[in-house]
């Protein structure tokens, strides 16, 4: 033992071992010592404690060989066989007269190994599923748990936030292809304060010019059929521009109207555009003066 | 021409009339830039004896012509590629005239041509018999510098794939540098064009397409094409390339040509056309004349819009989504412009140079009336006023704007614009700026001339013209019923006093036949016992670029009864005019006040001069002279002007005279028209910029915040929280542009100290910052964009101890703001590019502004790498323009010759234009200047430049005499070392002179001091042969001669005499078989002299020339008799004595 304050499983593994010496000592004591070193019972005591352990772990794996998890009477038979124990001589042993009886070791809880992280109840095995079958995890590596606090709503916090949000990403991204790519500077003596990605020419300048980024594309179908058509301001707009597209549509319809009303005939046309460039390319005429 | 003769129809100066021509371009190779093909020329001569044919061709080569399928001989000399053969004479006004010159002896409308083909004598008789002649020319175009453009993407894959084209350019007749031609825009034709390309690609040109048809190893085709309206030449038009195709959906007989992937765009872009189509037809009650129409929007375009018969070519940057607000109106303009010159331009075309003022001022005018129906009469206004504006600066500047030069027959004397720099007789010599002008000056007049006629008049005019050429042109086999398509300025003036019974002489007289506005300075006072106005208007006529103005004048007075209007008198002597007053002053305070449009409003009258029932006076309201107005009057007649006059133009005026009245009265005002939402967006806009100047002049008393912040605050941020900006919505438009300016005008604001104010930059930074465009329908890159020019207008020069050295350790704290933004910026759009690349155009300026204000180390390695080819024009625009402002500013030699070598050798060739542009706008030094830069090396390549480096392309080469004469002025340039014998002595006179190629101009310009120089050179030349002025007067001669030799050896060469026909019309057009070209430049007695003086001198030079030589041997006698007898003055046959006649160079 030792001086010092022990845990709850030191003492449990002393207990045992303190037994397993009695078992050694009275064993000697049967076969006639009456004295023994104490180094010599501590061999022995090591020897019994290594021989019990073996017929442990050798008869779990058997009986986990067989797909169970409880060693049964047959498992330990087998494996008191295999170790080359005869095993019929044991009932014999046992009942033998001159045997000591000791006293059962103090009985002392198997000590709670701390389970790192335990949260909650382990879930019960639902009916379906064998009681062999391994536990649930702990509840918290599954559980969403709904947190109740208030959105923030304040307006202003919002936009703070959105803004220097983006404001980050947009940094945290032009420094990082700034930091992996060619850069320029305005400072001959500083690279790094101001670093501006280089410049690098197309091979066809005018469609990244032109087009609109995938996000504009998709940012004008979101709002292609949102709310802000309805806010039309009332005001008279001096300037006819009518980008949007409802305005010309409406008088295009107009003007299609009139142009159909106008040539009643040319709505059967319609489907067939009659524009030279259009039509099929001919093939060439054998004799074609060139 | 003399109108008087042009009454009589239009007399073709060719000998000659084309009927129709094919054009064949059998392969186009983009990998090496090449054409090959033929045309044939079918044409009935007009005269008998016509032995040799000029057809005008440049940069062709010509293999092979066959007349009727006979061989003919043909030479082909454009003395348009080297102007001046010797190097050493610097002078622009001589390389000016040998410029004009030059492009005379290749004129078409002078009957010249740079390709001469010598009939073949087995034709004669038949040509005699006027029969038809078919002239057939085998040509190859090699990697065309210029009226070709090939656009060929470095990249992989088939030249579809890389979206690789070709297309026609150029500035005004351009037609010669593709294909051998009459490049007149009096030559009308029928034209058969033919294209064969890669079958992935399609060629559009005029006319109809009647079919494609495949090659026969399919892998080509050929597109047919048949223009049956008589077209010139110079209207002809080819575009080539992957394009996709849309077919309008409004009217089928259109279609619109995009390069690859940008179909979406065209189709959004297009969608409005239709509505001009409709407006035009309808003003003009002619439908469109052509059968189709095409649009083609083509990258790296020589100019935004060329307009062509039955198509268009366009720049592909005009091409935008339905969410670019500001690019809209800019692109519905330009479609607008080009559709109204298919009907005067195309369909419409002139008889010569001098009636272009016509057809641009007719399709400029009803353009004018296109804009005034879409966007406006507010609009209208506002851009009537700005054109005006322009033109009057314009013709301040440079001495006039001449919309219809009569060129008498040989009088050089009276050249109408002597104060130029350049010739104006031909497009070809004109500065790109001047054209431009002329342009807007030519529709200003079509306005005045309305205002005299009225619209209705206008348009029936037009109408009548129109439907003359439409008659004219389906005379399919009366070839010569076409000249009826042809506008004159008689014609035209004949018209409208047919249709109108007035006179409009006077008018024209003002405007057309003469150059120069009118300014007028105006001042008044009120008499209160008479109840009259004293109005005093005072000209200047003095100054160039002005002229005198008689005639009527409206004056507007606005007085507390109501709003009068008063026409005038203008006559010579007569300053002060007495108007009545109506209303006593102020009898009755609780009265609305009248305004000219009826309308009754309440006015505070408290700020009035309580004697006077005046509230504001306006001089010619409707801006119906072309005029500069200076009009005094008081500060709070100023105010009621601009709060209650409701013309857009009046407020505008008040608003510029406000800002020599800091007040807070005036403060109020500004406020309240930028608060007024009824109120032209554009007045509220530049009330913005007044309103800046106002605070800055106010700043010690100024109270409140910072101008414009409180009202932004109210108008776009948010109510709860007025630091944070609402989240975009650019639905309504006027808020949108007022949105976007006022940050950029705040910016301009200065506290005590000089400085942008420290709350206004943070609240600027806050705009940025809390910018968010996630819910709104339309793009805001031009509203980031000019947060950044709002950003640079903030910054003010460094404070700089002991011109320490600009690193980071010592940036002002509010600059690094300002640099991390940008930096932020431009790197952003990197990744997610703006249209049009808006924000890296305002990053660039404003980075030059950090630079040249101080905060950052002056530096153009960033602007070099954004100039590169292969970045947006934009964008390389931009940096070019730092570039350029760095060599001035930095003067840099280094810089301005990267410059130069861009101008020679970039791909694009409105790059290379700008380029010139913007150095002439803003010169590295100028020619009163001393400078670092200034020195021969760039005075030899500037001259080279021009002499011959820019030939291919007339817009070039006249941006390069307009950056010479910025540096170095008319005369030789004064860094050029002194010639060796600087002082010459002048035997008539006893004097010595200083050479007049040294002296400063000035005195150059001055006649007196040439004259005298030149007597000089009649008794002593010949002795001083090896002085330098000696040498300089000769290669005068020579070199001007060269260009006129030609035309002199084309004449000779054939045996047979040259066509008489002309005789007749000698006086007008220059066309005396012998004397014919030289007239034009020479005077009489001097040509022949000259001529001989040539021969002599430089024989031994020229032995590659022999040809010419052996022409002028054998009519050198035939001159020199000539000479004698006419000349009185009769200079011996000494070459000393050719060389004292003046050459044409000084003679103006």
């Amino acid at each position: 033992g030792s001086k010092h304050a022990t845990t709850p499983a030191d003492n449990y593994y002393l207990a045992r071992r303190r037994t397993l010496q009695v078992v050694v000592s009275s064993l000697l004591t049967e076969a006639g010592f009456e004295s023994a070193e104490k180094a010599a019972v501590e061999t022995l005591t090591e020897m019994l404690q290594s021989y019990i352990s073996e017929i442990g772990r050798s008869a779990k794996s058997y009986c986990e060989h067989t797909a169970r998890t409880q060693p049964t009477l047959s498992d330990i038979v087998v494996t008191l066989v295999e170790m080359g124990f005869n095993v019929e001589t044991l009932p014999a042993y046992a009942k033998r007269s001159q045997r000591m009886v000791i006293t059962a070791p103090p009985v002392t809880n198997q000590p709670v190994t701390p389970k790192a992280l335990t949260a909650g109840q382990n879930k019960p095995h639902p009916s379906h599923i064998p009681g062999h079958f391994p536990e649930f995890p702990d509840p918290h590596t599954y559980i969403k748990t709904p947190t109740y606090r208030e959105p923030v709503s304040d307006y202003q916090v919002l936009r703070e936030k959105a803004a220097s949000q983006r404001r980050d990403v947009e940094r945290a991204l032009t420094r990082f292809m700034a930091k992996t790519g060619e850069t320029q500077s305005l400072f001959k003596d500083d690279v790094s304060t101001f670093p501006l990605i280089a410049a690098r020419p197309f091979t066809v300048p005018y469609l990244t010019a032109l087009l609109p980024s995938e996000l504009e594309m998709q940012q004008m179908e979101e709002t292609d059929s949102s709310e802000q058509d309805d806010q039309t301001d009332t005001e008279n707009l001096p300037l006819h521009m009518s980008t949007d597209d409802s305005g010309p549509e409406k008088e295009n319809a107009s003007v299609l109207q009139q142009n159909s009303s106008l040539s009643g005939s040319r709505n059967g046309e319609e489907n067939v555009i009659d524009n030279p460039y259009l039509r099929p390319v001919k093939k060439p005429k054998i004799r074609r003066k060139k | 021409m003399n109108r008087k003769k042009g009454d009589k129809g239009f007399e073709s100066p060719r000998p000659y009339k084309l009927t129709h021509q094919v054009v064949c371009i059998n392969n186009i190779n983009f990998q090496r830039k090449s054409v090959v093909g033929y045309v044939e020329l079918t044409i009935f001569p007009t005269v008998a004896n016509l032995n040799r044919i000029k057809l005008n061709s440049k940069q062709c080569r010509i293999y092979r012509v066959r007349v009727n399928d006979l061989e003919a001989a043909f030479i082909y000399n454009d003395p348009t590629l080297e102007v001046c053969h010797h190097e050493s004479k610097q002078n622009l006004n001589y390389f000016s005239n040998a410029y004009a010159a030059a492009v005379s002896a290749v004129d078409p409308d002078a009957g010249n041509g740079e390709l001469c083909i010598k009939v073949p004598s087995e034709l004669w008789k038949h040509v005699d018999e006027l029969k038809v002649l078919k002239v057939h020319i085998n040509f190859s175009l090699d990697q065309p510098k210029g009226g070709l453009h090939f656009v060929v993407p470095n990249m992989e894959g088939s030249m579809a794939e890389r979206g690789a084209h070709v297309f026609s350019c150029g500035y005004q007749n351009s037609t010669r540098f593709w294909f051998p031609c009459v490049d007149s825009y009096s030559e009308l034709c029928t034209w058969k064009l033919e294209y064969t390309v890669d079958a992935a690609m399609v060629a559009v040109s005029n006319g109809d397409l009647v079919e494609t048809v495949y090659t026969h190893d399919m892998r080509k085709k050929t597109f047919h094409y048949m223009l049956t309206i008589p077209t010139a030449a110079s209207n002809i038009s080819l575009a080539i390339g992957p394009f996709e195709i849309l077919v309008d959906p409004y009217m089928h007989e259109v279609t619109h040509f995009c390069l690859p992937q940008l179909l979406p765009l065209l189709k959004h872009t297009t969608s409005y056309l239709h509505e001009v189509f409709e407006f035009y037809e309808e003003i003009l009650t002619c439908r469109y004349p052509y059968s189709c129409f095409k649009t083609v929007f083509i990258d790296e375009a020589y100019v935004e819009v060329a307009a062509y018969a039955s198509m268009s070519i366009f720049s592909t940057n005009l091409l935008h989504s339905a969410m670019i607000i500001d690019e809209t109106p800019l692109t519905r303009r330009c479609l607008a412009q080009a559709l109204a010159q298919q009907f005067f331009g195309c369909f419409i075309s002139r008889m010569s140079w001098s009636d272009e003022w016509v057809l641009k001022g007719i399709s400029g005018y009803i353009y004018g009336l296109w804009m005034k129906k879409t966007f406006g009469v507010n609009e209208y206004r506002h851009w009537i006023k700005q054109e005006l504006d322009q033109i009057v600066a314009y013709e301040l500047k440079t001495g006039g704007v001449l919309l219809h030069p009569i060129f008498g027959g040989g009088k050089e004397k009276d050249n109408p614009a002597s104060h130029l720099h350049f010739s104006i007789k031909h497009p070809h010599t004109l500065s790109w700026e001047y054209y431009t002008m002329f342009q807007c000056k030519a529709h200003l007049v079509m306005r005045l001339i309305e205002n005299r006629i009225s619209m209705e008049f206008m348009l029936q005019v037009f109408n009548k013209l129109l439907s003359l050429a439409s008659t004219a042109s389906s005379q399919k086999f009366q070839s010569h019923m076409w000249s009826q398509m042809l506008v004159s300025t008689s014609g035209f003036l004949k018209s409208i006093s047919n249709v109108s019974g007035k006179d409009i002489q006077p008018l024209i007289k003002q405007w057309v036949d003469q150059s120069g506005v009118v300014k007028f300075y105006g001042s008044f006072a009120f008499n209160r016992k008479r109840n009259v106005l004293e109005l005093e208007i005072k000209q200047d006529y003095t100054s160039p670029g002005t002229q005198k103005y008689v005639g009527p004048l409206k004056v507007t007075v606005q007085e507390l009864d109501g709003s009068f209007n008063h026409t005038l008198q203008i006559e010579e002597n007569s300053l002060k005019h007495d108007i009545p007053c109506h209303s006593k002053s102020r009898r009755n305070k609780k009265k609305k006040i009248p305004l000219m449009n009826g309308e009754e409003v309440d006015m505070d009258l408290s700020a009035m001069d309580a004697d006077s029932p005046l509230l504001w006076i306006r001089i010619d309201p409707d801006m119906s002279v072309l005029r500069k107005v200076e009009f005094e009057q008081s500060d709070f007649m100023w105010q009621y002007q601009l709060r209650y006059e409701r013309d857009v133009v009046a407020q505008e005026e008040a608003i510029l005279a406000l800002e020599k009245f800091p007040t807070p009265a005036s403060r109020l005002a500004l406020t309240d028209i930028l608060e007024q939402e009824q109120c032209f967006y554009r007045v509220r806009m530049l009330a913005c910029f007044c309103l800046a100047k106002i605070a800055n002049s106010m700043v010690s008393t100024w109270t409140g915040p910072p101008a414009m912040k409180s009202l932004f605050t109210r108008m776009f941020c948010c109510k709860t929280c007025p630091n944070i900006v609402k989240t975009n919505n650019f639905m309504n438009f006027q808020s949108y542009f007022l949105q976007k300016t006022m940050p950029v005008a705040m910016a301009l604001l200065r506290d005590v100290h000089n400085l942008c104010p420290k709350e206004v930059l943070m609240f600027i930074l806050d705009l940025i910052k809390y910018n968010d465009n996630r819910k709104n329908k339309f793009s805001d890159n031009y509203y980031r964009a000019e947060l950044i020019d709002a950003l640079a207008n903030s910054v003010t020069p460094a404070v700089s101890v002991n011109n320490e050295v600009r690193t980071l350790d010592n940036l002002n704290p509010d600059v690094r703001l300002i640099l991390e933004e940008i930096t932020r910026f431009l790197n952003m759009e990197k990744l997610l590019p703006s249209y049009r690349h808006t924000i890296t155009v305002s990053c660039l300026k404003a980075i030059r502004v950090l630079q040249k204000n101080g905060h950052v180390p002056s530096d153009p390695a960033l602007f070099k790498s954004y100039a590169e080819y292969g970045h947006f024009v934009d964008v390389r625009i931009a940096a070019l323009e730092a570039v350029v402002d760095y060599t001035k500013v930095d003067r840099s030699y280094e810089e301005l010759q990267w410059l130069l070598t861009m101008v020679q050798n970039d791909p694009v060739p409105y790059i290379r234009h700008k380029i010139l542009d913007m150095l002439t706008k803003n010169p590295p030094f100028t020619k009163n200047m001393e400078s670092p830069l200034c020195n021969e090396a760039l005075v030899d390549q500037l001259w080279k430049l021009m002499n011959s480096g820019t030939s291919h392309d007339w817009r070039l080469r006249c941006g390069a005499v307009d950056l010479y004469f910025t540096l170095f002025g008319l005369s030789r340039p004064s860094c050029l070392p002194l010639p060796e014998l600087g002082l010459v002595l002048n035997l008539k006179e006893k004097k010595a002179v200083l050479n007049p190629t040294i002296i400063p101009e000035s005195v150059a310009n001055n006649q007196e001091p040439v004259n005298s120089t030149n007597n000089h050179g009649q008794s002593v030349g010949f002795q001083n042969t090896f002085s330098n002025s000696q040498e300089e007067e000769e290669i005068d001669m020579d070199t001007v001669h060269d260009s006129q030799a030609f035309i002199y050896h084309h004449l000779n060469m054939l045996e047979r005499p040259s066509t008489p026909g002309k005789e007749q019309s000698s006086g007008e057009m220059n066309m005396h078989p012998v004397l014919a070209a030289p007239l034009s430049v020479f005077t009489k007695e001097s040509n022949s002299s000259k001529h001989s003086d040539h021969h002599h001198h430089h024989h031994h030079e020229h032995k590659k020339k022999k040809k010419k030589h052996k022409h002028k041997h054998k009519h050198k006698h035939k001159h020199d008799n000539k000479e004698k007898e006419k000349d009185p003055f009769a200079f011996s046959n000494s070459p000393a004595s050719a060389r004292s006649i003046r050459s044409p160079s000084l003679s103006d």
